[in-house]
Order: C-alpha cells, then sequence, then structure tokens
C-alpha cells in the first residue's frame, strides 16, 4: 500500500494492546455486613479487552457499539483520565475529552464556567477573553449564558461543555455522544465546529450506539462488543454490518447475531492475511 | 523472531492495525521512532516531579479564579449571601461567649475566658474546615477531572486557598468580639503579627488536604474518620479549656499535646491576641517546619498517584 512512510509520520493516536480492568463488588443480598471487606466478593469486570489501532491526522473515527461494549472507557483510556490496566496509549498532543455530565461547577453562570474551563486548559486571561465571543456563539445559549449552570437542561450543558473544549483547538477532540443531547441547530452548529476542528489537521473520535450517526459523520468505524475489537474499516461498511447486527439481536436471533459477529471479525482479520 | 517479517508488517500498518497482533506496536516501525523522538508521548502518565509543578504555575490564574468565585458563590442560594462570610463567624463566637461567659461563667483560671474560646473556635475552625472537604475533594470534583486536563494537585492547592479567603472575615470576626466582649482588649502592633501566623497555618492546611484527598481515593471510608479525628484533634489542641494544665501529670500524653502544631499554633494566636506579646521565634520555627514538611511529603505523595484521580 502507499505511502507508509507518510502515514507514520501523520500518526496522532496509537492505541497499543490496551486493557482495562475494573475491579468491582458483587453486592449478594445475604452477603453480611463486612462481605465488602472479602476480596473473593470481588469480580473483574473487563471492560476492554486487548484493543490495538492507529490513527492519523484528518481521520474521524467513530466508536461505535452496544451498551456495555466498552466504547466509552476505551475513550477515557484515550483520553488519560483512566489509565489503562495493561498496554499503552500513545499520542501527538493531549486529548481534550466531552462528556455528557453537564454542569462543571454548577453554583457558578455559564460565563464563569467558560472562564474557569478555560483557564484550566491553560489558557491566559487574555486568551479567555479573546475565546469568550466564539465560546458563546458556539453554546448558542443566549441570556442563559448568566444563570447558574445548575439550571441548565443537560443538552445546555453538553452544548457550553463542547464549546469550551473547542476553544482550546485541541489536536486530538474525543466526544462522548454529546451531540445525540443538543437540538437540532446546535447538532448542525456542532458539525461545523468538528469539521473546522477536523481542518486544524485534527483526529477526532466520537462515541455512539448509533450506526446512523457514524455513518453520517465519521470517516472510520471501530466496532467493539464485549470489550473486543470485532472490525475495523470505512464507516459505512462497519455501519451497515453493525446494524445488521443489532437488528438480528433486537429481533431476538442471538444465534445468528453471534454468527454474524464472528464473521465480521473473521472477515476483518482476512484482509490482513 | 519476527524480524524477517518487518517489512511486511510495516507495509500492513499502512491499514488500520487489529488485536491479532501479537507484537506491541510500540515496539515496530514507525512507531518506534515517532515514539523515541517524542512525537508520540504516553498519555495519561504522571509528569515529571519539575514538569508537574511548570504545569500548576501556568495555571496559577485557574487557581485562584476557582478559589475566589467558589468562596463567592458558596453562600449564593442563601437571602443574605456573602454576608454570611462574615456573619457566621460572628454568630459562632457569640454562642460560645452567651455560653461559656454568661451562662456557665468558668474562667478556668484564665484572665480572658471569652476571648481565650472565641480565639480557640474560630481560628481552629480554619484547619478543621479544610480537613473535612479534603476527604471528598476528588470526588467533588470528577466532572472537572473527566472534562478537563490539568494536573490535580490544583485542586487542593484551589480549596486551601479558598479556606485562607474565608479567614478574612473570620479574622474580622475574632478582631470585633474581641474588642466588644469584656474584659475587651484593643488593638495592639502585635495584632499585626496574626496575618503571618495565618499564613503558616493554611500551609499546614494544604500539606494535610494534599495528604487526606489522596488517602480518601484508595479509602473512601476515611471521610467518617476524619470527623472523628477532627473531634480528638479539638480536645488536643485546647481549643476550649486549657488541656496542657490537666495533663501536666502525664509526661508522655503532655509531650504529645504540646507539639501538635495546632496546639502550638492557637498559644500562638492568644498571646498575640490577648496577652500582647510575641511568641518566642523557636514556636514560629515549630509552625514553619511543621507547615513545610507537611506541604512537600504530601504534595510529593499526591503527585505520585496522579494517573489515578480520574478513576470511576
Amino acid at each position: 500500500m502507499a505511502g507508509s512512510e507518510l502515514l507514520g509520520k501523520e500518526t496522532s493516536v496509537l492505541v497499543d494492546s490496551v486493557s482495562l480492568t475494573y475491579q468491582s463488588k458483587t453486592s449478594s443480598p445475604s452477603g453480611g455486613l463486612l462481605s465488602g471487606l472479602r476480596r473473593g466478593s470481588r469480580t473483574q469486570v473487563q471492560a476492554v479487552k486487548d484493543v490495538s489501532f492507529s490513527v492519523s491526522r484528518g481521520e474521524f473515527v467513530g466508536l461505535v457499539g452496544r451498551n456495555g461494549s466498552g466504547k466509552s472507557s476505551l475513550l477515557r483510556v484515550i483520553a488519560g483520565v483512566e489509565p489503562a490496566t495493561s498496554g499503552t496509549v500513545y499520542a501527538r498532543s493531549t486529548p481534550t475529552l466531552i462528556g455528557i455530565s453537564a454542569a462543571l461547577i454548577g453554583e457558578m453562570t455559564g460565563a464563569e464556567n467558560i472562564t474557569l474551563g478555560c483557564l484550566a486548559m491553560g489558557m491566559s486571561p487574555e486568551q479567555v477573553e479573546d475565546a469568550r465571543p466564539g465560546i458563546e456563539e458556539l453554546a448558542g445559549l443566549g441570556d442563559a449564558i448568566q444563570r447558574p449552570m445548575n439550571s441548565y437542561s443537560s443538552g445546555m450543558g453538553a452544548r457550553l461543555r463542547f464549546a469550551i473544549s473547542r476553544a482550546a483547538h485541541p489536536e486530538i477532540l474525543l466526544v462522548d455522544e454529546a451531540l445525540s443531547t443538543g437540538d437540532a441547530a446546535f447538532s448542525d452548529r456542532s458539525r461545523r465546529a468538528m469539521n473546522d476542528a477536523l481542518d486544524d489537521a485534527g483526529t477526532i473520535f466520537l462515541v455512539s450506539h448509533a450506526a446512523q450517526t457514524i455513518e453520517e459523520l465519521c470517516s472510520r468505524a471501530i466496532w467493539l462488543e464485549q470489550g473486543r475489537l470485532v472490525m475495523d474499516g470505512s464507516a459505512e461498511e462497519v455501519a451497515r454490518k453493525y446494524r445488521w447486527f443489532a437488528h438480528v439481536l433486537a429481533e431476538g436471533d442471538e444465534e445468528k447475531a453471534l454468527g454474524l459477529l464472528n464473521d465480521a471479525y473473521a472477515e476483518n482479520r482476512r484482509q490482513y492475511d | 523472531m519476527r524480524n524477517d517479517e518487518v517489512s511486511t508488517e510495516t507495509e500492513r500498518r499502512a491499514s488500520p492495525a487489529g488485536p491479532w497482533d501479537d507484537s506491541a506496536l510500540a515496539e515496530r516501525e514507525p512507531f518506534r521512532d515517532l515514539i523515541a523522538a517524542g512525537e508520540l508521548k504516553a498519555v495519561g502518565t504522571r509528569p515529571s516531579i519539575g514538569a508537574y509543578i511548570r504545569d500548576i504555575w501556568r495555571r496559577r490564574h485557574f487557581l485562584w479564579f476557582d478559589a475566589r468565585s467558589r468562596v463567592l458563590t458558596k453562600n449564593s442560594k442563601h437571602r443574605l449571601g456573602t454576608f454570611w462570610l462574615v456573619g457566621k463567624p460572628i454568630l459562632d463566637a457569640a454562642f460560645f461567649y452567651v455560653i461559656f461567659g454568661l451562662v456557665l461563667q468558668v474562667d478556668r483560671g484564665i484572665d480572658n475566658y471569652p476571648g481565650y474560646v472565641i480565639v480557640g473556635v474560630l481560628m481552629f475552625r480554619l484547619t478543621t474546615g479544610a480537613l473535612g472537604q479534603s476527604a471528598n475533594l476528588i470526588h467533588s470534583n470528577r466532572s472537572m477531572i473527566r472534562a478537563f486536563s490539568f494536573p490535580r494537585a490544583s485542586l487542593a492547592i484551589s480549596m486551601s486557598l479558598r479556606e485562607l479567603l474565608t479567614a478574612g472575615p473570620i479574622i474580622v470576626a475574632v478582631f470585633v468580639m474581641l474588642m466588644i466582649i469584656p474584659p475587651h482588649e484593643f488593638p495592639s502592633l502585635s495584632w499585626l503579627l496574626v496575618f503571618p501566623l495565618i499564613l503558616l497555618q493554611s500551609l499546614i492546611n494544604l500539606g494535610v488536604v494534599f495528604i487526606v484527598s489522596r488517602l480518601a481515593v484508595s479509602l473512601p471510608d476515611i471521610s467518617f474518620g476524619v470527623g472523628f479525628f477532627s473531634r480528638i484533634l479539638m480536645y488536643g489542641s485546647g481549643v476550649i479549656f486549657p488541656i496542657e494544665r490537666i495533663l501536666a501529670h502525664h509526661p508522655a500524653a503532655y509531650v504529645v499535646i504540646t507539639n501538635n502544631p495546632l496546639f502550638i499554633l492557637l498559644s500562638m494566636y492568644r498571646s498575640l491576641l490577648l496577652d500582647h506579646t510575641v511568641p518566642s521565634w523557636d514556636q514560629w520555627l515549630t509552625v514553619a517546619l511543621w507547615g513545610l514538611g507537611l506541604t512537600v511529603v504530601g504534595f510529593l505523595f499526591f503527585w505520585r498517584s496522579e494517573e489515578r484521580y480520574g478513576r470511576e
């Protein structure tokens, strides 16, 4: 294949054999008062299992999978907020994660949260004031920007947070289903903002369980199921296979769904052999 | 053993890699070179202590803005708002005066017992206030931690700064009450030395916040212990009665109590405010060493787990 040299130079994120295991307590009702102290009562949940891939500049990667497939966990590992149990993520610059929880500091107004967020990202007070009009425009909250953030709806909060994170022009932007919480006008604006981000020679990861979102926005998609990478390829191809799988599963035909899953996995491998 | 395959592997890299590659990607071309050249850096690892401190310094505006605006918005849901920054310490001090000065009328052999209690209770609160919030520090800021990458020690510093800002109204309340309540104390030059002493107390608080907030990440149950510990500290530091006189006949306990930094701090505040004398230099030195020691040890302890604070 052409341009492996160029491709190496353009690598912006490298996910190298990443696994993530949570220790979680199984709470059995008959467990007794001190069951939390016993080691045996903890189970290990493997959220991400040995996932590897590399992403280049200018790629818009969708992470798709069912609820609990490990896509959000993987995103947090890439963001560096959750350390991988094994394996390493390498990146060209610090990735910026945009999550769904609404408030930063709920008692403060939206405008104050803009200042706080920008300063936390390491901007100087002058840079914050320069960035403020752009953030307020992208968030599109109008007068609500002067209200305390705990009066916001979750969609409004997500919009503000997205706008703040975008202000630092991060090269690597990680979006966790923030889009689906915005209304139509905002998702238009945020799509444009994401395209701008790509133009900044950036890389974007978007997590969604909706194949349609991935297909419309992304250039590449990675399908995760139970923490494993099932398929990695063009967004249309992966979205098509995933949608079929989800459809069959919704109809209750688990055996057939498993078959599709294995086919996709095998086919994905085959293209490298 | 895979050496002969390197060239084909490199070509494969032109397509996305997959989980079936059984050797680590980072060891292969072109990634090995990119990592060695520092172009690709491991994400979420703890920075060196020097880089960490520089990172915090770069965020000094964040520390200040965070501390200031949280102090101002803390009472925003109350009608009288920021009045409570001064109002609450004055009410507290008045309460202790009514109980100990008017109702019980005890003096425990102290000239100005109401003054003794007011200074003890209000200045002690600067430390317990920081201690009480520190067990919950990482948990209550998790949305900030998940949203932005910044040195997490900033949160501990900003919280200590916040406590330092609320010390302003508290010290005003102490001054006012000492002047109003009989036997009236009036300002002297020694009162000015209260301010550097507050700075030293804040340094001690900062060290404690680093240590407790770090411990609470491994053991959330510690938040129950903190309240209990505060109470022990209250009796062990001579906040409302002179514990050192009671324990004078127990040499071991006496040594522990009188070397407790909070005990030393409170007796220094009292000699400045009530006796109008400057404490001896070795008391200043002891308190400063406690502050520096706790802060340095606490900071290193906190930094060593930097990558863990975002965990769910």
